[in-house]
């Protein structure tokens, strides 16, 4: 029972530590709040960038300044989803609602590929 | 609105940030610590493994009354019949229940529910119940087939099925389309229909894929049968101990614990770089990644619990198998921790979307009004620190299984050094999944 009395003790230490280390890093980045924008560049069937991560502070916008060479479709997987439209040429695009903390995909539908991951912090 | 497209990238909107990284390193200096600990400190002869367990005479009036094993049979039948209502009669578009109900209820719920009440799927179990149905309309015994079911087979066909769950969930890209989805599940019930008239019941037990599933998980929770198929009740780890070690279990435990980390790595940006700036079909990488993480689990597995001295009638290949239980609590804690939010949102979503089966604007049930609340992901440091807490709890499970299992195999010389490749292979298992959580 000793043996097991020492795990139990062990254990408490280790998820006592765990939770502190937790708590250590809560919303520390609520400084840096420049409006995000990316360059987004569709030419034939490859897109800039491509998969990047890119962090971002929850409650801002997120703008996408979209040059194209046609006209299609991002899909923004936040909760709730968002669909946005581009036509050939620039277009300028803008990501509402980002309030929910998480990784959010913005793909494009026309290429079926992931443009962006926004951390959303 | 192109409804259905969304679909075309899954289940789901925003997934959990990376856990930060002094947090994954917290969890893994921890499981580290205490598998050295349980190793250098821990009992020489085995407790868990001996444990009969406290008869609950009362308990048992209640789970075997006839009243509620036929309520358990409705309930499963009646929300089967609901996904198939929305399945057959519904439309393609992201808002049909039936997605929902397979890729998380199912999937996903099926763990809390084994956790808490045992085998659960196997009480609700819908292919069981249509069985049922069937051997009293023809005056025949449900339990017994016309064939005995070849024990040798074990569980490897619920390791096949489960693996052709994770495939279309991960790989098919259209999976989360009604046709191919309603088609697999529709392929689904009638294996389960014909198996269960060839071999009766014990075809279930062995071979349905969310079954097997549910009762190893089960094997978790602190209900437990007797020899003579009493209710008892034990310790999980007691409880743990009475997983069979029939062929197919590390087939099983390398589906589950492969295909979840491979569901990480999947969404890192790593991959989703490489496999976008790639020429080869992404659909074939993915095909080839999801095989070798499954395969190598349980190669990995197979060969750490091997790589023993044994006693002189044992044979080291009946190992990985005898010690496949302890991979159950890992990969609990790790589908926990990789599913949490999914299952408690998506799970929400769901509930509201049972009321609509259809997508006319019904509201059937009276859940179409409830609200999804966001609670978890708005928490995200309690989020990751419950993460965490799962996969290093999950970790010190299996690694006292293993180390319970240890004693009662093992040859007295063998029993430390015996131990500790399958402890590395664990530590690995719980650090490469931490990692994940941390970079995916």
């Amino acid at each position: 029972m000793t043996r097991l009395g020492k795990l139990a003790a062990g254990l408490t230490v280790i998820v006592a530590s765990l939770t502190l280390a937790g708590c250590g890093n809560d919303d520390s980045n609520d400084g840096n709040t420049a409006p995000k924008t990316i360059e987004v560049t569709f030419k034939g069937d490859t897109v800039t960038p491509n998969g990047e991560r890119v962090e971002v502070t929850h409650g801002h916008d997120v703008t996408l300044h979209v040059t194209a060479d046609a006209p299609g479709e991002i899909h923004v997987h936040s909760t709730p989803e968002q669909e946005l439209e581009y036509d050939a040429g620039e277009t300028t695009l803008t990501i509402t609602d980002l309030d929910q903390p998480g990784v959010v995909d913005v793909e494009s539908h026309t290429l079926d590929k992931v443009i962006v991951q926004l951390e959303v912090r | 609105m192109s409804g259905d497209s969304l679909w075309a990238h899954g289940i789901g909107g925003a997934k959990d940030l990376p856990i930060p990284p002094q947090l994954a390193i917290a969890g893994a200096v921890a499981a580290l610590t205490v598998s050295f600990t349980v190793l250098a400190v821990a009992w020489r002869t085995p407790r868990f493994d001996e444990s009969a367990g406290r008869p609950a005479p009362r308990l048992a009036t209640l789970a075997d009354s006839a009243v509620l094993r036929v309520a358990a049979r409705v309930f499963g039948l009646a929300v089967f019949g609901w996904a198939m209502f929305a399945a057959v009669a519904g439309k393609d578009v992201l808002i049909n229940p039936f997605f929902g109900m397979f890729y998380v209820w199912l999937w996903v719920g099926i763990v809390p529910l084994s956790l808490v009440f045992g085998p659960f799927y196997k009480a609700v179990s819908p292919v069981r119940t249509i069985n049922l149905l069937f051997a009293r309309l023809s005056g025949s015994d449900p339990e017994a087939g016309l064939f005995h079911y070849p024990e040798r087979l074990g569980h490897w066909p619920a390791a096949l099925g489960l693996y052709a769950f994770v495939w279309m969930e991960l790989v098919f890209p259209s999976g989360t389309e009604l046709g191919p989805l309603r088609l697999w599940f529709a392929g689904y019930v009638g294996l389960m229909l014909v198996g269960g008239a060839l071999f009766g019941g014990r075809f279930y037990e062995s071979a349905d894929p969310f079954e097997v599933y549910s009762t190893l998980v089960g094997h978790l929770s602190p209900w437990g049968r007797s020899d003579d198929g009493a209710l008892v009740v034990r310790t999980p780890l007691a409880n743990l101990a009475r997983v069979p070690a029939r062929p197919g279990l590390v087939g099983v435990v390398g589906v589950m614990f492969g295909s979840t980390a491979f569901d990480s790595f999947k969404d890192s940006s790593v991959w989703l770089k490489h496999i976008q700036g790639s020429s080869v079909s992404p659909v074939l990488q993915n095909n080839l990644m999801l095989l070798a993480f499954c395969t190598a689990v349980a190669l990995v597995f197979s060969v750490a619990t091997a790589s023993t001295g044994v006693h002189m009638h044992q044979r080291r290949t009946a190992l990985p198998a005898l010690f496949g239980h302890s991979m159950v609590p890992i990969i609990v804690g790790y589908i926990f921790a990789h599913y949490l939010s999914y299952l408690v949102e998506q799970g929400q979503l769901t509930l509201i979307q049972t009321s609509d089966p259809l997508t006319t604007g019904a509201n059937y049930l009276g859940t179409g009004n409830l609200a999804v609340s966001y609670w978890l992901s708005y928490h995200p440091t309690l989020l990751a620190t419950t993460k965490v807490l799962a996969v290093v709890i999950g970790h010190v499970l299996g690694v006292i299984a293993a180390h319970d299992r240890s004693v009662t195999l093992l040859p007295k010389r063998h029993q430390l050094t015996g131990q500790l490749p399958l402890l590395f292979a664990m530590v690995g298992f719980t650090v490469s999944g931490l990692y994940l959580l941390f970079a995916a």
